[in-house]
């Protein structure tokens, strides 16, 4: 029952010290300590920060970044190509605003895997490990940590600010596991763009005073005398609970956090830039976050899993969702963190060659197109290709793992790094270590 | 592969080889014992390659090869037969494909000149057979031991043999593909070795061999084993401890010390009736003296109305529909029906077999919902396989079941039992829907399997029918309530006890099957006898657990224990679920919540559709009924429930009511010490100690006002573990 963490400290002991710091000093002092312990020293990495668009269900690769003009027209579908600002490179086109700016864009087309149901596949490109046994489609699953978790505990954020975001909900297979609650997504599932939005319980309730918010901590601290198990293999969530508590004390009393959340102070163009829609102004705020600090933000963008209809939807869908995503590139750029700040835009498969009688396309994982942006990414090419029908990845085939190892290498993380489940078992961050060399430059 | 071929080939050329000329050069290559687990081993038939439903570019092959005769029909008849060609077999598609000669969706899976593509040349130059003569039948594929008990990091191999109809055996451990159900504790690889991992712990690993299953139970126990006087001297009070117990001592594992008396009456308090005790409750309990004043206390909380509020909540989680869907009479009749099987304590079978042969009206009869919500004989059927059964039968809606022995056969003739149910009156007109429907037993309707088009009739997963009654669905519930059904009893009493102890006997909790095994299959088979032994008596099912020793084991390990998570040797430390929170902060503050379509002074137990809006109960994860399946229920901790414990107006504003508990303390004559006692057993169900008495008396007399001391003291209380974690 001793505690068993290499620095001599429990998380008891810890948290101890945190709140009283907090008591000593009370909210200013708090502040002034995170604010000198939250200088980061530069790493030799590529970005500081992701801002992953997760399209749930599957987009077709053919009516995005893979377009097969060549192919009979059960296959090729409805939309033709579209030239690039890229001499050479075509996209479908259903994407005329990041075609415009596709010298900024790097697009791998040849990502498989094995794994044709929403739950296995979205299991797999989120956390770059294939799961453990068979998952049905409607399954939410965990058996390794997600992309925006390990990020989360990897390099983390200052202020208190949770280090990883989700809006505005969590992707299915996007919790820490074995990483522990604490790095699991903030969800913000409110709509930014309402006027009345507000990042909710972030603030001390209306009509009580911060000295007597801190007096409320001060008499916690004495009547908390609950008996903590401090060996993590107990996995006692009493000891999960002190990390929230510590993260939503940070979190309520930084400055810097409170005006990240805040939309409001960005000017009515550059809202109407992103699109006023609830996807357009989550991109704005996943970009406030990330000049606040934070290292990593899921867009959960639901409903590709078109199996019917697709061409009425992707006409319907596509603008405003894809200027979006172009206007958050822009954005970025303009502000000068594009270098810094990795965007992807991904979902769980490709989608399969020939329409279906409902004129949809199916699962299918032997090819899928992954957009990436910024963060060092060399912009203006294609890695790797599907055959001349779009079938399967032929040129330069890569697996979720060398996707995954991409966007951990990008930001500093070693994916061939040893971590330990709470029954102190040794796994892989990611179990093929190898990124995909071009998108590293 | 290879030796299995030859074996085949030296039986069939000493019994045919003389007179079948010179075909018989090469060894007779048998479909189902040679070509189709070439094509298992190279995943042609995975789900996500030809295995799949709709197959994959046209061709489709059953899933693992459970299927032989649609296999054989795939390769050899469907499109005119152009997937071989036996006058010159290496120029068939079927081996053009699979080396990659052409292009390939999967790639090169076979190369030119292995035995395996021999294995298939050979097949189609003999004709591509269906069957050669004197073909035996496999029957059964079992694993030489079963059981395992390995050292940390000790190696050991399984040995799978295959069992023929005609009574040879044959050894298939090179053939068969292995799987761990947790690769860290034991891992496996494809030639059946398994490699213990470096902690104790247990798991399963399946080996499979075409479309036969067999399981091995693999342990690794604490490296120290103890006297054997350490158990028996345990003090017991029913089968319970003697079965947790004999499995504590099998890994070396020491129970944790039992519970006072104030964490007894925490626990049981908010698992029985979902509430905490007043002050007066607990102080009674407290202050009693009988010996078995704790049973005494379970008796009167079964009797107590919130049981069937907070049981029925269970329930309601499985069972209650989207009223969008529905619509929202229908919603509440249902709701009311659930409670009312609660509140009469109807025995589990009776409300089992009232829902599957619901008839009549949904605005009259709320167990006709369960109709009204799902439409299809199929929907139907997975539905109550997996409610009352604990089978999982959605595998086989498309092909065979890769983990059970269910078939698509079954499946279909499991859903026909469904095939009679008539539906009058308004269907479903979303997002209202708020028409009456009839269900009756109608004389037409029937269940047709997918693929071959045959009429199923109804039959059970397994065993037979009893009576032969004009409407099927009573032939099944009459099959699912039989003592002979194991899993009935099963499911139900791993679900209770998965509540009562925070961890299902096997998990999750309606997946039974036999690569699931259970942690303690002795403990699961005594709690299903006797839960069917009381006559499915919710309420004897529920004393009985809480009154062993098991269920007041402490939380807190001793130093053998922390690390098990299964084993129930100690008890396992859990929030509390969404609306028992929600009615603790109710009854600490004195200030009901107030919600919408329910009557004043209502309780979150009590909410019987999730349209009633709670932040609270959305930020600490009651199921999202617009999620499918809307049953699931977030059991974690998150920082936004921290944050809204600490942050919501809401609950700021009910501490610090006029009509609150605090403000009716500090007007009231008790003195400091008498407030903070009441307060600490209001909030947390115990009697402070002396220090925390001294600390809140000179809180109160040092504060400028007594109220807004008490608020904070309550603030802080509530912020804290003790109130929100059951320990």
């Amino acid at each position: 029952m001793k505690a068993r963490r290499c620095e001599g400290v429990s998380r008891r002991d810890s948290l101890m010290l945190g709140l009283g710091g907090l008591l000593a000093g009370g909210l200013t002092g708090a502040l002034r300590a995170t604010a000198s312990e939250g200088v980061i020293a530069p790493k030799p990495h590529q970005a500081d920060a992701c801002i992953l668009i997760w399209m749930d269900g599957g987009p077709s690769h053919y009516e995005t970044f893979d377009p097969k003009p060549e192919a009979p027209a059960e296959i090729r579908g409805q939309f033709g190509p579209i030239a690039t600002q890229t001499p050479g490179i075509q996209f479908s086109q259903c994407l005329p605003r990041l075609a415009s700016i596709s010298n900024d864009l790097a697009v791998v087309r040849s990502i498989r895997h094995n794994q044709g149901n929403h739950g296995a596949g979205n299991h797999y490109m989120m956390t770059g490990a294939p799961p453990r046994i068979p998952v049905g489609c409607g399954a939410f699953v965990s058996f390794h940590p997600s992309l925006g978790s390990v990020v989360s505990k990897e390099v983390g954020a200052p202020e208190g600010i949770p280090a990883y975001f989700s809006m505005p909900s969590m992707s299915r297979s996007g919790g820490p596991n074995f990483l522990g609650a604490r790095h699991a997504p903030f969800v913000v599932p409110d709509d930014p763009n309402r006027s009345s939005f507000r990042v909710r319980d972030v603030t001390i309730p209306n009509g009580l005073t911060e000295g007597r918010f801190e007096s409320r901590q001060a008499i916690r601290a004495q009547v908390d005398r609950l008996m903590r198990i401090t060996d993590a293999a107990a996995g006692d969530p009493v000891v999960a609970g002190d990390e929230f508590f510590a993260q939503s004390m940070q979190l309520i009393s930084s400055p810097q956090a409170q005006a990240a959340f805040d939309i409001h102070q960005e000017p009515g163009d550059v809202r109407n830039a992103y699109g006023r829609n609830p996807f357009g102004q989550r991109a704005l705020l996943a970009r406030r976050l990330v000049s606040a600090g934070v290292p990593f933000v899921t867009l959960y963008h639901g409903g590709w899993d078109d199996h019917r209809n697709l061409f009425n939807a992707y006409e319907k869908k596509m603008p405003p969702f894809e200027s979006t995503i172009a206007a958050l590139i822009e954005d970025l750029k303009s502000q000068g963190m594009l270098e810094r700040t990795l965007v992807i835009a991904l979902g769980e498969f490709g989608r399969t060659p020939k329409i279906n009688k409902d004129v949809g396309r199916d699962h299918w994982s032997n090819a899928m197109s992954v957009m990436f942006a910024g963060g060092g990414t060399p912009g203006g090419q294609v890695v790797g290709a599907t055959d001349r029908q779009g079938y399967a990845a032929v040129e330069r085939v890569l697996a979720p793992e060398n996707f995954v190892s991409t966007v951990y290498r990008k930001l500093g993380i070693d994916p061939n790094k040893m971590v330990h489940t709470p029954e102190g078992r040794p796994v892989h961050l990611v179990s093929n270590a190898s990124p995909i060399d071009e998108i590293m430059g | 592969m290879p030796s299995m071929s030859r074996f085949v080939a030296i039986c069939v050329s000493l019994l045919l080889g003389c007179w079948l000329g010179p075909v018989t050069e090469a060894a007779k290559v048998s479909f189902e014992l040679d070509v189709l687990p070439v094509l298992t081993a190279h995943g042609c038939n995975a789900g996500a390659c030809h295995g799949k439903q709709r197959g994959q570019n046209g061709f489709q092959l059953s899933l693992l090869a459970f299927d032989p005769d649609f296999d054989f029909h795939s390769l050899v008849r469907e499109s005119r037969g152009r997937r071989l060609f036996p006058a010159s077999p290496s120029d068939s598609l079927l081996l053009r494909k699979a080396t990659g000669q052409v292009p390939h969706g999967g790639g090169q899976q076979i190369e030119i000149g292995s035995s395996d593509y021999e294995t298939l040349l050979n097949w189609i130059a003999q004709a591509a057979p269906r069957r050669i003569e004197g073909e035996p039948l496999l029957q059964a594929v079992v694993l030489d031991t079963t059981d395992f008990s390995l050292k940390p990091s000790e190696k050991n191999s399984l040995r799978v043999t295959a069992q023929y109809d005609d009574g040879s055996t044959r050894d298939v451990t090179r053939l068969a593909t292995y799987l761990s159900n947790e690769a860290s504790v034991v891992s496996v690889d494809p030639a059946g070795e398994m490699t213990a991992g470096p902690l104790p712990g247990e798991t399963a690993v399946m080996a499979r061999y075409m479309n036969h299953i067999c399981v091995a139970n693999v342990s690794i126990p604490q490296p120290n084993t103890l006297p054997t006087t350490r158990y028996s001297e345990l003090p017991r009070s029913n089968f319970i401890d003697d079965h947790v117990y004999a499995k504590l001592q099998k890994l070396s594992l020491l129970p944790s010390d039992p519970i006072d008396d104030a964490t007894f009456l925490r626990r049981i308090y908010t698992d029985v009736i979902g509430r905490l005790p007043s002050p007066e409750e607990a102080r009674e309990f407290f202050n009693a003296t009988e010996a078995d004043k704790r049973a005494n206390l379970v008796e009167r909380l079964l009797d107590r109305p919130e049981y069937a509020d907070h049981w029925a909540g269970y329930w309601a989680d499985l069972l209650r529909p989207n009223p969008y869907r529905v619509g929202i009479k229908a919603v509440l009749n249902y709701d009311n029906w659930i409670r009312e099987q609660f509140r009469d304590n109807v025995s589990y079978d009776v409300m089992v077999r009232k829902l599957i042969t619901a008839k009549g009206s949904t605005w009259h009869n709320g167990a006709a919902t369960l109709y009204r919500d799902r439409r299809s004989p199929d929907e139907v059927a997975t539905m109550v396989s997996q409610l009352f059964l604990g089978v999982r039968l959605e595998c086989a809606k498309c092909h065979h079941h890769p983990f059970e022995r269910w078939s698509q056969q079954d499946f279909y003739q499991f859903a026909a039992h469904f095939a009679k149910v008539g539906r009058k009156g308004t269907g479903l007109s979303p997002p209202i829907s708020g028409g009456e429907e009839i269900v009756f037993t109608s004389t037409s309707g029937t269940v047709s399997h997918p693929l071959t088009g045959e009429k199923m009739s109804p039959k059970p997963l397994f065993g037979e029918h009893v009576g032969e009654a004009d409407d099927p669905r009573y032939d099944l519930a009459n099959w699912i309530t039989s003592e002979e059904n194991d899993y009935f009893a099963q499911v139900q009493v791993n679900r209770v006890w998965g509540i009562l102890m925070g961890r299902g006997i096997v998990e999750p909790v309606d997946d039974l099957r036999s690569t699931n095994p259970p942690t303690n299959p002795k403990l699961l088979d005594a709690l299903a006898a006797e839960f069917r032994d009381s006559g499915y008596d919710l309420k004897e099912l529920i004393r009985t657990i809480t009154l062993s020793r098991t269920y007041s084991h402490s939380s807190l390990p001793n130093e053998t224990n922390a690390s098990d998570r299964v084993n129930y040797s100690r008890h396992y430390r859990h929030r509390l679920r969404a609306e028992v929170l929600m009615d603790a902060v109710a009854d600490v503050t004195e200030v009901a919540t107030n919600m919408q379509a329910m009557p004043p002074e209502s309780r979150a137990s009590q909410v019987w559709t999730h349209r009633v809006d709670s932040m609270f109960l959305d930020t600490f994860g009651r199921p999202n009924e617009n999620q499918d399946p809307p049953c699931e229920r977030t059991p974690d901790a998150t920082v936004t429930q921290s944050l809204h414990l600490m942050n919501s107006p809401e609950i700021d504003s009910r501490i610090r009511s006029d009509q609150g508990r605090a403000a009716r303390l500090a007007a009231s004559e008790m003195t400091a010490a008498q407030i903070i006692e009441e307060t600490y057993l209001a909030i947390f169900s115990r009697i402070p100690t002396t220090p925390e008495s001294d600390y809140g008396i000179e809180l109160l007399e040092s504060a400028e006002n007594r109220r807004t001391a008490i608020e904070d003291l309550m603030w802080a209380m509530m912020n804290s573990p003790e109130f929100t974690i059951q320990n």
